[in-house]
């Protein structure tokens, strides 16, 4: 009887001892400032727009992080503004104004120099999905910054490449996101 | 056939100048070549500016079964015969619309989280809009859609970020005149570039076009023909410049937008060749005039060729600014 009870104490105990790592705790992070761009190519031109604009929230919990990015399309500039109505026209950025971009990534990478997140990116109208897209993490202070390039293309999003004299633009349109992020 | 008739008795009668009537009647007649040009470069043009408003197109909105909007909903049409898809999303107010489809037999398919998907046969007509509603029945408990936006406790959301949902409406008028935009612009980019060519073929044969020597000697046979080319290629050069010109100033505009970039040192060139393309026939008919009357050309019809110089590299300039390449800015650094 001692032997059951003593046994079931020690089951109790493990119980006890576990239930807070399975109820990790919730942490929140608020976007400090961003730096978006879309690089775009065409064998006489080189452009970057680029967007301070972004606002973002993470929230990481039970081993998992989500992160969420929403973004104006028509905050994008890049240096032109002939050319940044033709994106917003091209992308169809004022019947869907804003890029909403969620990623997910675990919890453990928070601490690592490289976190790879699954990203699911609405723009344009459509939705395309990214795996395992690396961003380099730094950090300084109490400021995290992470930084990487989503491998975007015109087709993941169904754009019609605009063309000038001609000739469309290259396919890729990599987006490049700089952000500082600091826990709430 | 008039024309030639006409200078062979003129030629015959060398020992008189020609009368201010008879000037006018020889500037008629060269003139029609030019209404002819016009005529159909504006034939031409004007049908390409009416074919880009023709779209088939599709529209309609995505309600509940209790005639609620469904904001978000994706709606995707198949063409029955090519196979050719496209999809959209509605709005705040359940509207969409899928524009630039050819005619035909399409599959509409809608889908919304929280609703039972729904496909109807739709009949798209040549250069028209068709209109198409739905009415999405509540999904069974537990149904999903694989691709809905999560929106999971843990997770952030768009109202978390201070994002109204005004915000994330979109505005198919405003998509619509961009298009328009894009469209005549298109236009007026290749119609520049096609002007070049008879404006830089107009400057090169100008110093030829000599209806007389300057010493007032007698009207020459080849000189005569190099006048006509020379006025030829000043008709049809003017006739592609308006034309031009018409699809950047008809372009609709978008308001709140401030100009930035190349697009200001092209738009501001056009302050100089615009008017210089008023200004060059005139001095040019003046000089002909003159030089008809057996004059040595002078007052203000002897800057013809210094306006058509000035026209000719502004109107390049204008060009280059828009489309010189980027990444070979010497003077920038990135």
């Amino acid at each position: 009887m001692k032997k059951i009870l003593f046994f079931v104490f020690i089951l109790g105990a493990l119980i006890c001892t576990a239930l807070p790592a399975s109820t990790q705790e919730l942490s929140q992070w608020a976007l400090d400032q961003s730096t978006l761009s879309y690089h775009m190519s065409h064998p006489m031109h080189e452009v970057d727009g680029v967007s301070h604009a972004a606002k973002g929230k993470g929230i990481c919990q039970s081993g998992t992080c989500n992160f969420l990015l929403a973004v104006p399309v028509k905050t994008f500039d890049s240096g032109d503004s002939n050319r940044d109505l033709h994106m917003i026209e091209a992308v169809r950025g004022a019947e869907f104004p804003m890029v909403v971009v969620r990623a997910q990534f675990p919890e453990s990478e928070l601490n690592q120099q490289w976190i790879h997140a699954n990203l699911e990116v609405q723009f344009a109208g459509q939705t395309a999905h990214y795996s395992n897209v690396p961003f380099q993490r730094t950090q300084q202070a109490n400021e995290v910054r992470i930084q990487g390039t989503v491998p975007a293309t015109c087709s993941d999003f169904k754009i019609e490449r605009p063309s000038f004299l001609a000739v469309p633009i290259k396919n890729e349109i990599p987006v490049r996101v700089d952000a500082a992020w600091h826990k709430q | 056939m008039r024309y030639h008739q006409m200078r062979n008795a003129l030629q015959h009668s060398s020992n008189r100048f020609l009368s201010a009537k008879e000037s006018f009647a020889m500037y008629q007649v060269r003139a029609t070549p030019f209404l002819r040009h016009a005529l159909f470069v504006f034939l031409f043009v004007f049908p390409l500016n009416a074919y880009c408003q023709q779209r088939s197109a599709l529209t309609g909105t995505v309600k509940d079964s209790s005639g609620k909007p469904v904001a978000g909903a994706q709606v995707a049409v198949e063409n029955v015969a090519s196979g050719q898809s496209s999809n959209t999303a509605t709005d705040s107010t359940g509207s969409y619309t899928l524009q630039q489809l050819a005619a035909g037999n399409y599959n509409v398919t809608v889908t919304a989280n929280g609703f039972t998907s729904q496909t109807e046969q739709v009949t798209v007509t040549a250069n028209g809009t068709q209109a198409l509603d739905f009415t999405l029945a509540a999904a069974p408990p537990g149904q999903e859609l694989p691709n809905a936006p999560s929106a999971a406790p843990q997770e952030p959301s768009l109202q978390d970020l201070g994002i109204s949902q005004q915000q994330m409406q979109g505005n198919p008028q405003l998509q619509a005149r961009l298009n328009r935009r894009t469209e005549m612009l298109k236009i007026h980019q290749k119609l520049g570039l096609i002007t070049l060519a008879p404006m830089v073929a107009a400057l090169i044969t100008g110093p030829m076009a000599k209806a007389k020597g300057r010493n007032g000697q007698p009207v020459e046979e080849p000189t005569q023909a190099n006048l006509d080319f020379h006025a030829a290629l000043g008709s049809t050069t003017a006739a592609l410049y308006f034309t031009t010109a018409y699809f950047a100033v008809f372009a609709p505009k978008v308001p709140g937008v401030q100009k930035r970039g190349a697009i200001r040192m092209h738009e501001a060139l056009a302050f100089v060749h615009g008017p210089g393309m008023i200004l060059t026939p005139i001095l040019g008919a003046m000089a002909f005039k003159q030089e008809q009357d057996g004059e040595k050309v002078h007052g203000v019809a002897s800057f013809h060729g210094t306006a058509a110089t000035v026209t000719v590299l502004a109107y390049g300039a204008s060009i280059v600014a828009v489309s010189w390449p980027i990444h070979l800015k010497f003077w920038e650094t990135k």
